[in-house]
């Protein structure tokens, strides 16, 4: 029995080492796609697979922070492995274009798109819009007898004192986007915005890698607040956290979420189509189907009632991809040397 | 089992190897020996004598730096360890743990290929003879050691191997088991005939299982010989010591009458045997008295060189004393000594020495 | 052939690693080092590693060698041993940052201890205290593991010598059992140095922005802004403490300091080694220890089975559903690439062991010390060294299982190299020169004596390597693609996006998929014939 269970074992291992050896997915049908996902799986996943219905073409994707995304398409530009890159800020896509990964394409919905909704060339164009907003745990804030924060000022009140959770910038483009609404809230005047940001900087508790990252300690009332992207923090509401959603009356940024398909991609024509489907109503309109609560970027789509009625009053500015784009790594690399350690 | 026994002979083997500090060192140094067919030859000596690197060049193990091994009239010395034909008793007895008896004995015969009914009727045999039947199923750990080296001696001998080489078989066996071993290793070589190499530090074990003994120091054959000629003519006095007990006399060659010498020491004159180039006369000689020939008596007693009783033990069978004579200490063992006849340290005693029994050696040294 | 596949594995990345760190424009320079250690926070994470590396290794030692003392000394019933090993071992066989966010919901300001137990307000979890707590017990196991074999060593009789000398028990202790204890301290201490060196995920969730420490920032380096070359300086600083440790620790255990007591293990002393009173305060304490392990534990099967952690309790699968579909692929993936490095890494060890152990051939000493430099260096600095010597041509890898299937090999598999290498060496040499003197050739020997007794290494080995493979994730994370994705990548994605639900079920997926093939391991390993315990599975530790 032991001479057959050895002769077998190495039989095994020399057939698996084998197969190890020769592993690799077998070459994709040409209804297929890859992409890297900026937006998280539970936006992503959803509408993917109402393309998937509609078009019947799979697509294969995974998710990066914004930073991580793009960092892979920079670094994969001899051999891209994806054929397009969805969801995310814009000003990531700006930073895309600079580096020159895309490859420009129009989508029938081109022409109706605003200018802010669209890259020139066509390099990117926007499949949703999505504000920054203030969210804070209202436990928090009754406890410590505050308002809600409605002024870039109120951040600094000595309550929130190690309470304040944001994005990372190294990884996350909620953080760039924020970064940069803080840039244009003070003219972009860089000395008094870093200034801002340095005092800010003492009463944030943690700097998430991904955008969403803290809204759920606001929620559980580990961290007392923080600036999200609106979809996120409608969502943490959703779920049933105690949370208050606030605008800075001096107004805070908004970005357009972009999709963009990639130089060289392998699966361009399904590619296209994913981009045809996003950037039109066929996929905005189904936001409020699935309770995303994206800002529809095309003209035709009307911003669903309760989210509308959340960004009534609010003063939003967009963030300019083209200033965003040119000064970003120096901005990031500037945040990081300045405002992190 | 063996109906023709082979011989062994060795010519002029060496094992060399480098030492990181004393550079080129011998284990084995240019050792010629042939064991007759049938032989139970013994290698004894202290440990890193050169016997067991021997023993090992012998079974292939290792690769003699020069010379020849040949089995029978077949030049091995490049020969792979398992095509030589030998069965090897290990110190360790080296069972294949994962193995059962059964299949530890029948190893050698799988290897061989031999069909399962005759491996079967063969390893039985084999178990018989060592008086292990119906441990067939047992696993090595399970059994005694002695039980262990039964188990490795049938292992050795299944395969009807040319020699038989035993490497310190017994060394990790107790005292009475060791000897009853040795008795049963000895029967078993002798019913097989096999011819046999066999390495032990124990003299006694080598002088009880023996045809003949090469006693090894510092990687060359001191002596070879019969035990009786070891124990009563050692070539030397590394030889004299490492077989039983021995005294060593400083003597002076008073008289020269063709093969036969006269010695003086104490004011006694002792004839020897010369060896054929012997000291020549009012030289210094050295002469090994073995303990138990010394008589020891009364201070008074005719003849007698005076000594002094330093201490004395008492072992049931015999009585050991050390006696101080002039300048030297002689071990003295006294056998069946009546109870009446006891030397107390301190007393002054007289010393005999029967000429017959004092031997000249050749030389002094190693 | 061997050595060829470690130069490609081992060589050949680190080289490409020090090349990127150190070549500026095709010529050596120490520009991008100056100039990463200029910077405060680069600075700042050294020294914090290096500090939080210390602390972990002196409390988790301290708590390994009281759980390794409790099971030897305190004549506990088996029942008991075996629950200090089931709450050691729990840590051991999960991903290594799945206690950091019960963590974080336990003792945050809100936290289900910290708020709603003790009341507290306004703490903060973030920080030194909380990484130093959750790495501390995530890895104090590996001490105990270390520790309870050499205690058990210097038991009986030492001690009972001393005792009947007229020592008294504490004076036993001091004199006798520490100072025994010391090189096995050291060696439990530099294996949690490195662990905590080479762990980035921790920090990551834990240690806050006020806190930065080496993985953490050379990974956010290369993952967020693709910059290698500062990836590699990064790595670099990070490789210097490792490698001092790892040559400490072989200095240590190769000079035989390790376990140098000889002599029988002998039946436990009747004595009680310790006294009533010391013997209360040792369990109370392994059990509250134990009991905290198990508490957080609890926390996350309680979370993978709840709606909402912290705002909707109700009970649900749907996170299981969740993982079984959208994560399926993710399981997928790492179950393939799981079972693909097993029997390579079990038998890729065996063979080197094998080599090192019994091999006659120059380079023997430079081929083990070359197998074990994936293993000793921290993660992050294997997975980036592979991710830059792999990412582009001549050999172009990444992407592929290959990569990671080969990563896990070649960084797990010397734990089969030493058991095997151990066990070689409590197998006579003489047994395989029975097996020549019977007869059998080299090849026969090889595979009917030495395989089969082997083959405790073999699955040693394999064990190991299956469980890092389900858990590992320092070195991978820089090597998943869109085509291979692991679920240990997929559970600190979740955790940083704290969606717990899917997290907690994906970790308890884990942990009983590696419970359920190392008991299927155990259970082969007893019925493999030969003396009983001629092999113990060991070394689950590691990063």
């Amino acid at each position: 029995m032991n001479r057959s269970m050895t002769r077998r074992t190495a039989l095994l291992a020399a057939a698996v080492a084998v197969a190890a050896l020769v592993a690799t997915r077998p070459t994709q049908a040409q209804d297929t796609l890859n992409a890297y996902s900026i937006w998280p799986e539970n936006w992503a996943r959803p509408m993917l697979e109402e393309f998937t219905k509609a078009s019947g073409i799979k697509v294969n994707f995974l998710r990066f922070s914004s930073g991580e995304a793009l960092a892979r398409v920079i670094a994969e530009k001899g051999n891209p492995k994806i054929d397009v890159l969805f969801g995310g800020p814009v000003e990531t896509f700006a930073a895309g274009v600079k580096e020159g990964v895309f490859e420009a394409y129009k989508p029938p919905s081109f022409a109706a798109l605003p200018a802010r909704f669209r890259h020139v060339d066509g390099m990117w164009v926007a499949i949703a819009d999505d504000p920054l907003v203030f969210m804070t745990n209202r436990k928090f804030l009754a406890e410590n007898k505050l308002k809600a924060p409605a002024s870039w000022e109120d951040l600094l009140h000595p309550a929130y004192k190690n309470g304040l959770q944001m994005a990372d910038a190294r990884t996350s483009g909620t953080a760039v986007t924020r970064i940069f609404s803080i840039l244009e809230v003070n003219g972009r005047d860089e000395q008094k915005a870093f200034a801002y940001m340095k005092k800010l900087r003492g009463n944030i508790q943690l700097y998430t890698k991904s955008g969403g990252g803290g809204t759920l300690p606001v929620g559980l009332g580990q961290a007392a607040g923080g600036i999200f992207f609106i979809v996120d923090a409608l969502d943490t509401k959703a779920k049933g956290y105690d949370v208050q959603i606030s605008f800075p009356k001096e107004g805070i940024g908004t970005a357009a979420e972009g999709i963009a398909l990639i130089k060289g991609a392998k699966n361009s024509a399904p590619a296209k189509k994913l981009i045809d489907w996003a950037s039109s109503p066929a996929m905005q309109s189904l936001f409020a189907v699935h309770k995303i609560n994206f800002v529809p970027a095309h003209p035709e789509v009307k911003t669903e009632a309760s989210l509308a009625a959340v960004l009534k009053d609010a003063k939003i500015f967009a963030i300019d991809d083209a200033y965003a784009g040119a000064n970003r790594k120096r901005i990031v690399d500037r945040w990081v040397a300045e405002i992190l350690p | 089992m063996a109906a023709n026994p082979v011989s062994i002979r060795l010519v002029g083997i060496s094992a060399r190897f480098d030492h990181r500090v004393k550079g080129e060192v011998a284990a084995v140094d240019d050792v010629s020996l042939e064991v007759a067919p049938g032989e139970l030859l013994t290698l004894l000596g202290p440990s890193g004598c050169g016997k067991t690197t021997t023993l090992r060049m012998i079974a292939g193990f290792q690769r003699p730096s020069a010379g020849r091994i040949l089995i029978g009239d077949h030049d091995v010395t490049e020969v792979l360890s398992n095509d030589r034909n030998i069965g090897f008793v290990f110190q360790n007895y080296a069972l294949f743990p994962h193995l059962g008896i059964f299949e530890n004995v029948a190893y050698g015969l799988r290897v061989r290929r031999m069909d399962e009914a005759a491996i079967r009727r063969v390893v039985g045999d084999v178990l018989e003879l060592v008086g292990l039947k119906g441990y067939e199923r047992q696993m090595p750990h399970q059994l005694s050691g002695g039980e262990q080296q039964r188990v490795a001696l049938a292992r050795a001998i299944v395969i009807k191997p040319r020699v038989l080489l035993f490497d310190e078989p017994l060394s990790n066996l107790d005292a009475k088991l060791r000897v009853q071993m040795r008795g049963e290793i000895q029967r078993l070589q002798r019913d097989v005939g096999i011819t046999t190499v066999y390495v032990t530090h124990d003299q006694e074990e080598a002088m009880a299982i023996s045809d003949r003994i090469a006693v090894m120091s510092k990687g060359v054959i001191a002596q070879l010989g019969r035990a009786e000629d070891l124990y009563s003519r050692p070539a030397s006095e590394f030889v004299a010591r490492f077989i039983g007990r021995a005294n060593l006399l400083r003597t002076t060659v008073l008289a020269r009458d063709g093969a036969r010498l006269t010695l003086g020491m104490a004011g006694q004159r002792y004839v020897v045997d010369a060896p054929e180039s012997g000291p020549p006369v009012g030289a210094v000689a050295h002469a090994v008295i073995r303990p138990e020939t010394i008589l020891i008596g009364p201070a008074d007693a005719v003849g007698a060189i005076p000594g002094r009783v330093v201490t004395r033990t008492y072992l049931g069978e015999k009585t050991e004393y050390t006696v101080t004579v002039g300048a030297d200490t002689l071990q003295i063992v006294r056998i069946g000594a009546a109870e009446t006849e006891r030397f107390e340290p301190g007393a002054a005693v007289g010393i005999r020495l029967p000429a017959g029994r004092l031997h000249l050696l050749p030389e002094v040294g190693t | 052939m061997l050595w060829s596949l470690l130069a490609l594995f081992v060589v050949y990345p680190l080289s490409a690693m020090f090349g990127q760190a150190f070549l500026v424009d095709g010529r050596p320079s120490l520009g991008p080092l100056l100039s990463a250690l200029g910077q405060p926070n680069h600075r700042a994470a050294l020294a914090n590693s290096l500090v939080l590396g210390t602390l972990v290794g002196i409390v988790g030692t301290t708590i390994g060698f009281l759980f390794a003392f409790t099971a030897t000394r305190c004549n506990l019933p088996d029942r008991w041993v075996r629950l200090l090993d089931a709450a050691t071992l729990l840590p051991l066989i999960s991903p290594p940052f799945t206690t950091s966010i019960a963590f974080v919901f336990s003792f945050g300001p809100r936290g289900l201890i910290t708020y709603e137990l003790l009341g507290i307000k306004g703490t903060n979890v973030y920080g030194l205290a909380s990484t130093l707590a959750a790495e501390v017990l995530t890895y104090f196991p590996i001490a105990y593991l270390a520790l309870r074999p050499v205690l058990a060593a210097i038991g009986g009789n030492i001690e009972e010598m001393a005792f009947s000398l007229g020592s008294s028990r504490w004076r036993v202790f001091r004199t006798v059992t520490l100072p025994l204890a010391v090189p096995g301290l050291a060696n439990a201490f530099l294996l949690l140095f490195a662990a905590s060196l080479a762990d980035f995920a921790t920090p990551l969730i834990l240690a806050g922005s006020r806190f930065p420490v080496l993985p953490t920032e050379a990974y956010l380096q290369i993952t967020g802004l693709f910059d290698l070359k500062g990836g590699a300086v990064l790595s670099f600083l990070l490789l210097v403490p490792a490698a001092i440790v790892f040559l400490l620790q072989r200095h240590w255990v190769g000079r035989g300091h390790f376990v140098t007591v000889t002599g029988k293990a002998g039946p436990q002393s009747a004595l009680d080694g310790v006294s009533r009173g010391a013997r209360c305060l040792l369990v109370a304490l392994c059990a509250t220890v134990a009991l905290s392990i198990l508490y957080l534990y609890a926390l996350l099967l309680y979370a993978s089975v709840v709606v909402a952690f912290g705002a909707n309790h109700a009970l649900t699968l749907k996170h299981y559903v969740v993982i079984f579909t959208e994560g399926w692929k993710a399981i997928k993936d790492t179950l393939i690439i799981a079972f693909l490095g097993m029997p390579v890494g079990g038998l890729f060890g065996v063979l080197v062991g094998y080599l090192v152990a019994r091999g006659e051939f120059r380079g023997r000493q430079a081929m083990e010390l070359v197998s074990m430099a994936n293993y000793a260096l921290p993660g992050t600095i294997v997975g980036i060294a592979y991710l830059i010597a792999f990412n582009d041509p001549p050999i172009a890898l990444t992407g592929g299982a290959l990569i990671i299937v080969a990563c896990y090999v070649f960084r797990y598999s010397p734990t089969g190299v030493r058991t095997t290498v151990a066990l070689l060496k409590q197998i006579d040499r003489g047994i395989e020169e029975a097996s020549r003197s019977l007869g059998a050739g080299s090849f026969t020997t090889f595979r009917r004596v030495t395989l089969p007794l082997v083959l405790p290494a073999f699955f040693a080995g394999l064990g190991v390597v299956f469980i890092r493979s389900m858990t590992a994730i320092s070195a991978t994370i820089f090597l998943v693609s869109i085509d291979w994705i692991l679920i240990t990548v997929r559970i600190l994605e979740n955790m940083t996006e704290l969606s717990l639900g899917p997290a907690a079920a994906f970790s308890v997926f884990v942990i009983a998929v590696v419970m359920l093939v190392t008991t299927a391991i155990g259970a082969l390993l007893r019925r493999l014939p030969g003396p009983p315990g001629i092999a113990t599975v060991a070394g689950y530790g590691g990063g």
